[in-house]
């Protein structure tokens, strides 16, 4: 398992941990929800454009 | 879409005990990986469980993904008769957890927790170093995905002093 994890540690985007690690718990938070509440919008908008709503 | 906050502050308003564990604790560490569901490891002592019943039972917490209309009565016998309980409710989805593999119970990983502060609420989160080793212990793909992303996440904040 640890060489896995090892393998898949590689392609981790640090940068985004950078960014992450400079804000505050609760703007972290915040962020996820502002992009799962991002994820729905499209969501319903990819049902719409089928027809499906 | 789960409200993190509504769910955080009903538990924290009614005095529920628990700990902060799986995406959401690694969100809250600083992981990048999205998460859908609040997951929390509450103590089984009976007034911990009739708070958290009574503050829950207002939103219709129901099992997720089973078919409507079974005969699932949200309740503190329920609750005593279970353990892990993952749960669809009005103010979106939650995992009530009664014990982890890697972790245990409440109590065994109240010494690993931290307290953090969010959208007001004091709320107890699992350690990064102890969330790391519950999600290795799991073994899921997608926990293995987490650990390598969870440890790279420890490095750099020991980078960042």
């Amino acid at each position: 398992m640890d060489d896995l994890i090892a393998a898949l540690k590689r392609d981790v985007d640090r940068t985004l941990l950078r960014e992450n690690l400079r804000l505050s718990p609760e703007r972290r938070a915040r962020e996820l929800m502002a992009l799962l509440e991002a994820a729905e919008e499209f969501q319903r908008a990819g049902h719409a454009h089928r027809g499906e709503l | 879409m789960t409200d993190f906050h509504r769910l955080l502050r009903i538990l924290s308003d009614a005095g529920v005990d628990f700990v902060i564990v799986g995406g959401f604790a690694g969100t809250l560490h600083g992981s990048a990986i999205p998460t859908r569901d609040l997951d929390v490891v509450y103590s089984r002592k009976p007034e911990n469980m009739d708070r958290l019943t009574e503050a829950l039972a207002p939103h219709s917490p129901y099992l997720r993904g089973a078919p409507p209309g079974l005969p699932f009565r949200w309740d503190r016998e329920t609750v005593a008769k279970g353990l892990n309980f993952t749960l669809i409710t009005d103010l979106g989805a939650i995992d009530l957890l009664g014990e982890i593999v890697g972790g245990g119970d409440f109590a065994a990983l109240l010494p690993h927790a931290i307290t953090v502060t969010i959208f007001g609420v004091p709320c107890r989160c699992l350690g990064l170093e102890k969330l790391i080793e519950v999600k290795r212990a799991a073994g899921r793909p997608r926990d293995i995905q987490a650990v390598a992303e969870l440890e790279a996440l420890l490095e750099e904040r020991g980078r960042a002093g």
